[in-house]
């Protein structure tokens, strides 16, 4: 026998030589079974079922309520308890009535973020300075007890203005959702500071309605398919999903024969894949393009008087409002006679960079080719001077008639909507006070000092500053608002806001400044209904798939919670669990809104219910079909062109009447320029909703982050394509990747919105994060962001 | 032929209570270390001074817990939560699915490998579906009470089996992945518990593995002899 396989020899004699084994010493260290360690493996109790049962996939529906403009069917395959893939919409297309809600390449990572190792798994609390990063795990118990007795704390030392539920889209679409929770338990105990408007389409939603009285300036997608030409005028909807069956409508227009123009700083996704025809143009330019455009339409009288003198107000000076002069009109405006300077394409080639007879091009055929769709983008609007861009569009809608008429377009914000459920998750705020959403930073740092100049309304004055900030799910705390050098400088101040509570499901640049942090669900593991933006006749299930992970929980578990610490539980819930506001939902949206609305079981099992219609939605049809009967909500009953509630604010530089080209600062023709050259903007990225998912490895695979600069602009600054950058101004300084190309207008740089703000050492951002490099100065009218209105510097790093 | 050896579980005995004590010890040190109480009970009955003597980690570790403090139990318990537990990226994720699914994912099938081979033997992690089954602290306890199973054996047979079991657990699972696990901490952790119960985690790991294989040989020759008694008697 030989010596290895002697057992005797091997234990007693060749083993007791073997290094480890010499180790003896912990003999008797009483362990996991005994005391020390908490024993985590128990016994298993055996389940019934058969093996065979066990291993049966079970594919449940559900969808996401991030803050994306659709909403898509995502299938969740279950196996033993734990979500093994995910898949789509199976539905075919074809019939547009029940158009396939596919997901996107965001979709697909679903189970990547679920499983992330990264994931929020326990309460924390923060440990050393606000900022820093620095936590502490926490029990439940204790998260809620300190949240209870702070909410209380600070309302009864400050007043309840002092309460603030910041902005957040991470879960918006749904029916309940950690803001409303959040809201909800501040309401019952004295109320909140509340706020308007959105960092979306803010300097849109105040303007258009001067001119139509609303917002609702849209028409349903399939009117698209009767479009001959159609305009997208900084949308880029292969991108940014304004609602998930657009594209299937817009490719259907394209099939039909329309004629489709893109007009981006940027050659976009939708540029490639849909236009005939991309139009440069620089950033906060738009309107002398459009102003142009209104030249030529009226000079060569291309424009539709008939519509003109019937629906309008303010075209010309035989239609001015009461007491304002003839040669205030846009007619006047657009030939000159006031300020001796025509608006021709000649004029504007210089400002914007589209050739005259381009811009000629363009504003006859958009006049002449009927009906036509003028469809506005959102981000031409987050600049210095929005508002006008969203009038100015208006404007050339009614210029060529195409208001109220399908396969036309009335431009503006360019909401629609016809489809709707009942969201049963209701509170009332008993205060009354509202800022802008954009102000909010103004409202921590001197909201006492704050007017109706200031978009203050509800009240005079407010009796407090913000000194507690509830913000779930959203990046708004820091990354996502303009400016995050001013912001973190200011959240730092332990003084100014004293309380944040954040609820996240990862730890984003806003999480790491929260005093208590909470593990929040994604929505496997949460009930809830998805509905997409205002546009689109669907709306998705979203089935509970898994039980939430580690630690985490529903906030809406949370606050009630809290509400029972405040002996306000049962108003709370008003005993519903989120199921139960889920079934609420959908039984009463049978009952009051739609009879043919699936039943709960129904809607469970199909996922998606889509509401069906004979015709299109044609915006203001009503209005344009009889206007003494449905006139327009304006004052004067009529689209106000020229907006004497504007005139009357007396401002009219920076907010005129008539929709016009103002010159930006921090535009093209700011003396800035010299010191920082380039326009730097941003758009929405095909692998991040916002900031959602920017640390999600795939999706970083499927489109990395980088900075877009034209070779001319590069060549100048001995940039080479793959580079990495230093991009600046005097707000900040941050270091990205450079893809040199073509795509993107000389003179103009370009960062995808929504990375994560990673600073180093030294405070400067390594991750291309933008606002690092963007303005909290508002919009004329509206207080809105001008997120889009930056001039930089950028060199090799 | 040696017909009057002590029966097989009692020449074992020492060998697996050696390994017992190892698996108990690697487990306490990647505890959560707030309370020192168990810190304490490493410095007293851990015998650092032999493992010092055997190995690099040991050594590292023993001059650690030599200069134990208040105040360097908070800084490890600041670098376990960076390490392990978070909130933010962790620097070395200590479940095995992250490191063998190819986009670095938690519940991942090594997640079930692991739940099956726990069912199998009767146990079952606590939070299982709450939390993933195959951390490393499970998979040590696990170790343990396969280790406690083969004590309480005493048909050669089915201590066999037993140490087949540890085997297969050290050869597709805790070998595979735990080295990745401790070379991240070696190269991001200044502490030098981590750093030593890291270096003396992976080797220990792979020492077991082979000392298991051949203690397995041997015993299948002890099999064949005993087979051979029965026959001729």
């Amino acid at each position: 026998m030989s010596d290895k396989k002697n057992l005797k020899e091997l234990l007693s004699n060749k083993m007791q030589r073997r290094t480890f084994l010499k180790w003896s010493g912990a003999i008797g260290i009483p362990v996991i079974a005994g005391g020390v360690g908490t024993k985590m493996l128990i016994d298993h109790k055996e389940e019934s079922k058969p093996v065979s049962a066990k291993a049966v996939e079970k594919v449940i529906s559900t969808c996401s309520i991030n803050n994306c403009g659709g909403r898509c069917v995502i299938k969740a395959h279950v196996k033993d308890g734990v979500v093994v893939r995910v898949s789509t919409d199976t539905q075919v297309s074809g019939d547009l009535s029940t158009p396939p809600l596919r997901a996107c390449v965001r979709g697909r990572n679903y189970r990547n973020m679920l499983y992330h190792s990264d994931r929020l798994k326990y309460p924390m609390k923060r440990v050393g300075k606000r900022g820093e990063g620095k936590f502490k795990r926490i029990s439940w118990e204790e998260a809620i007890e300190t949240i209870a007795s702070e909410v209380k704390r600070i309302g009864d030392k400050y007043g309840p203005e002092s309460r603030y539920v910041n902005y957040a889209s991470g879960q918006s679409w749904g029916l309940h959702g950690g803001k409303n929770a959040a809201r909800k338990l501040l309401a019952l105990t004295g109320g909140f500071l509340n706020y308007r408007n959105d960092y979306s389409s803010g300097a849109g939603n105040v303007a258009t309605p001067y001119t139509y009285g609303t917002n609702n300036s849209g028409s349903s997608f399939d009117s698209l398919l009767h479009s001959k030409y159609i305009i997208l005028w900084g949308q880029n909807p292969s991108e940014m999903i304004f609602s998930t069956p657009y594209r299937e409508y817009l490719m259907q227009a394209k099939k039909n024969g329309a004629k489709i123009i893109v007009i981006d700083p940027r050659y976009t996704d939708t540029a490639i894949a849909f236009a005939d025809e991309w139009i440069p143009i620089l950033p906060t330019t738009d309107n002398a393009m459009m102003d142009a455009m209104g030249y030529v339409i009226i000079t060569e009288k291309l424009h539709d008087q008939a519509f003109l003198d019937k629906y309008c107000l303010g075209f010309d000076g035989d239609h001015m409002p009461e007491g304002v002069a003839k040669e205030e009109s846009l007619k006047s405006y657009l030939l000159g006679e006031k300020d001796g300077v025509k608006k021709t394409p000649e004029w504007a080639e210089k400002i914007c960079g589209v050739p005259a007879g381009k811009i000629r091009e363009i504003a006859r055929d958009y006049a002449n080719t009927k009906p036509a769709a003028l469809i506005q983008g959102w981000a031409a609007q987050r600049q210095a001077y929005g508002e006008q861009f969203m009038r100015g569009g208006a404007q050339l809608a009614c210029l060529t008639g195409n208001v109220g008429k399908l396969g036309g377009w009335a431009a503006g914000t360019g909401y629609w909507s016809r489809s709707d459920i009942v969201y049963p998750f209701s509170y009332e705020n008993p205060v009354k006070a509202s800022i802008p959403c954009f102000l909010w930073t103004k409202a921590v740092e001197k909201g006492t000092e704050m007017t109706a100049a200031d978009g203050l309304e509800g009240t005079e004055k407010l009796a407090t500053n913000i000194k507690c900030i509830f913000n779930m799910a959203g990046n708004m705390l820091i990354n996502q608002h303009a400016d995050i050098n001013k912001t973190t400088k200011l959240l730092e101040d332990e003084s100014k806001v004293e309380f944040i509570v954040v609820s996240d499901i990862f730890m984003t640049p806003s999480a790491k400044y929260a005093d208590i942090l909470l593990p929040g669900t994604t929505f496997f593991e949460r009930y809830d209904i998805g509905v997409p933006w205002c546009f689109g006749d669907y709306v998705v299930f979203g089935d509970k798939t898994i039980d939430p992970l580690y630690e985490c929980r529903d906030e809406y578990d949370v606050f009630a919670e809290v509400a029972d610490k405040l002996g306000l539980k049962e108003k709370f819930t008003e005993g519903k669990t989120t199921l139960d506001l889920v079934k609420e939902s959908v039984e009463r949206t049978r009952k009051e809104l739609a009879p043919d609305f699936p039943s709960f079981e129904e809607f469970r099992k199909n996922g998606v219910h889509h509401f069906k219609y004979d015709e299109p939605l044609i915006g203001f049809k009503e209005q344009i079909d009889d206007l003494e009967k449905h006139p327009f909500e304006t004052p004067s009953g009529k689209i106000e062109l020229f907006s004497k509630a504007l005139w009357d604010m007396n401002q009219h530089d920076e907010i005129p009447a008539i929709a016009k080209y103002i010159p930006s600062w921090e535009g093209p023709q700011d003396p800035m320029k010299k010191k920082f050259p380039l326009q730097l903007i941003s758009w929405h990225y095909k692998r991040r909703c916002h900031s959602t998912y920017d640390n999600q490895a795939w999706l970083e695979e499927a489109a990395k982050q980088e900075m877009w600069m034209n070779p001319k602009d590069a060549e100048k600054r001995g940039i080479k394509d793959g580079d990495r950058v230093q991009v600046f101004n005097e707000r900040g300084s941050l270091i990205i990747d450079v893809k040199v190309t073509p795509r993107i207008t000389p003179g103009v740089a370009g960062i995808p919105q929504g990375a994560w703000y990673t600073p180093d050492q030294a405070g400067i951002d390594q991750r291309g994060s933008v606002n690092v490099l963007t303005s909290q100065k508002p919009t004329a009218l509206a207080k809105s962001n001008p997120q889009l209105t930056n001039l930089v510097e950028v060199k090799k790093a | 032929m040696n017909s009057t050896s002590k029966p097989l579980h009692i020449q074992l005995q020492s060998f697996l209570l050696a390994r017992k004590n190892y698996y108990e010890l690697l487990h306490l040190l990647f505890l959560v270390p707030t309370n020192d109480e168990f810190l304490l009970i490493i410095r007293n009955y851990g015998n650092l001074q032999e493992l010092e003597e055997i190995h690099e980690g040991g050594r590292i570790l023993r001059n650690f817990f030599d200069h134990l403090t208040d105040e360097q139990i908070q800084r490890e318990y600041e670098e376990f939560h960076r390490l392990f537990v978070g909130p933010g990226p962790l620097v070395a994720p200590p479940w095995e699915s992250y490191y063998r699914s190819r986009e670095h994912l938690l519940f991942e099938e090594w997640t079930y490998q692991i739940r099956e081979q726990y069912h199998h033997f009767g146990l079952q992690f606590k939070n299982e579906n709450n939390e993933p089954d195959d951390h490393l602290l499970f998979e040590l306890e696990f170790m343990v009470r396969l280790v406690d199973l083969c004590l309480q054996e005493t048909r050669t047979e089915e201590i066999v089996a037993l140490i087949s079991s540890q085997i297969h657990f050290l050869e597709k699972h805790l070998t595979i992945w735990v080295p990745y696990f401790c070379k991240r901490i070696i190269e991001h952790t200044s502490s030098q518990l981590y750093l030593g119960a890291a270096m003396l985690l992976e080797d220990l790991l792979s020492f077991d593995l082979t000392t298991l294989l051949e203690v397995r040989e041997a015993l299948s020759s002890v099999r064949q002899e005993e087979s051979e008694r029965a026959i001729i008697k």
